[in-house]
């Protein structure tokens, strides 16, 4: 059981990008995507790509790091999770009309749903221990 | 108690048994957070899904009577033959997304509505139903996929789901209450062994006083 455990925590970020790309590169390529860990793809959709350019003036394409990073953290209780980063925490703000403090954002369930819902591809979950 | 615990009660053990239950905890802890958004992640998918499977359901009943009409207008010969003559290919790119690990795919389709000239049938022969029964259908085809990318979605979350909730179960109900009997099986163990020596210890003295 305990190397099924350990194997479970090792497997729980193999999805995360081993390099994250600009929203300016992303939306330049072909077919944006991002290596995994684990060695697969994860590919964005164009649509949200559009819709997050919509949200951020053209200037600051290139400092959105996508897929944005949403970290599910113990210790901020079930259902919290935080998303750090300047212009990540600006633009999930602005999806759900508040304010960024501090360069990030405290999001919620309810909260967290909606984010899902509207970037499905450009939003990733990292489990923090 | 005893199944989890079977070697000699000793601190070292109480050591190795408190690391094990700690990753346990930790693990149960992560499992369950994972859980969390896997059950988040399947009710959106979920509310998509009925959503879209209605505005497709739509779709599909005015294509067909479109279809219909066609055919009581055209004859059902010349509008299966026209159908035939219809070029029957369209763009879909199908790739692959992660959603805490597991690989869901996403499909990315484009216009799949065409004008009348450049579906393939001839116009002169054909009447204008026909080319609302192809334009409706094709609004269907495009939701149909859509469609198809949710629902394949919703299985595999929901497989997943049923993966880690059994993973959770076993810790919660078997694993982390067994390494927690066998953690007070050895501190009780420990203590009744320290209480022993004392007790020891303190008949020798008192046989030693006596021989004094």
């Amino acid at each position: 059981m305990e190397q099924v455990i350990k194997f479970e925590l090792g497997r729980l970020n193999a999805h995360l990008p081993v390099k994250r790309i600009s929203l300016k590169s992303a939306l330049s390529a072909s077919r944006p995507a991002v290596q995994g860990k684990n060695g697969n793809l994860h590919y964005f959709k164009r649509e949200e790509l559009k819709l997050l350019s919509k949200l951020l003036p053209e200037s600051e394409w290139d400092k959105l790091q996508l897929p944005i990073l949403i970290a599910l953290e113990s210790k901020l209780g079930r259902g919290a999770a935080r998303i750090s980063g300047e212009i990540e925490a600006k633009v999930i703000g602005k999806i759900l009309q508040r304010e960024a403090t501090d360069n990030e954002i405290i999001v919620y369930r309810p909260e967290l749903a909606l984010i899902r819902r509207k970037l499905p591809t450009t939003t990733q979950y990292m489990f923090v221990w | 108690m005893a199944a989890a615990f079977t070697s000699s009660p000793n601190r070292m053990e109480l050591m190795k048994v408190r690391k094990r239950l700690a990753l346990a905890e930790k693990g149960h802890d992560l499992l369950k957070d994972k859980m969390d958004a896997l059950v988040m992640e399947l009710f959106n998918t979920l509310k998509t899904i009925q959503k879209s499977r209605a505005t497709a359901i739509e779709q599909l009943r005015k294509g067909y009577e479109a279809v219909s009409a066609c055919m009581a207008v055209m004859g059902t010969f010349e509008t299966m033959q026209a159908a035939e003559e219809t070029k029957k290919e369209i763009q879909i790119e199908i790739s692959e997304r992660n959603i805490m690990g597991i690989e869901v795919p996403t499909v990315e389709i484009e216009e799949t509505e065409r004008n009348a000239l450049t579906r393939g049938y001839s116009l002169h022969t054909t009447s204008s139903h026909l080319d609302t029964a192809a334009r409706e259908m094709e609004r269907a085809v495009k939701l149909l996929v859509e469609l198809a990318e949710l629902e394949v979605t919703a299985l595999t979350l929901a497989r997943e789901l049923e993966r880690t909730k059994r993973r959770v179960n076993a810790l919660e109900y078997i694993l982390i209450p067994r390494l927690q009997g066998a953690m007070n099986f050895i501190m009780m163990r420990l203590d009744e062994m320290e209480r022993e020596n004392f007790t020891r210890l303190k008949r020798i003295k008192a046989i030693l006083e006596g021989r004094e």
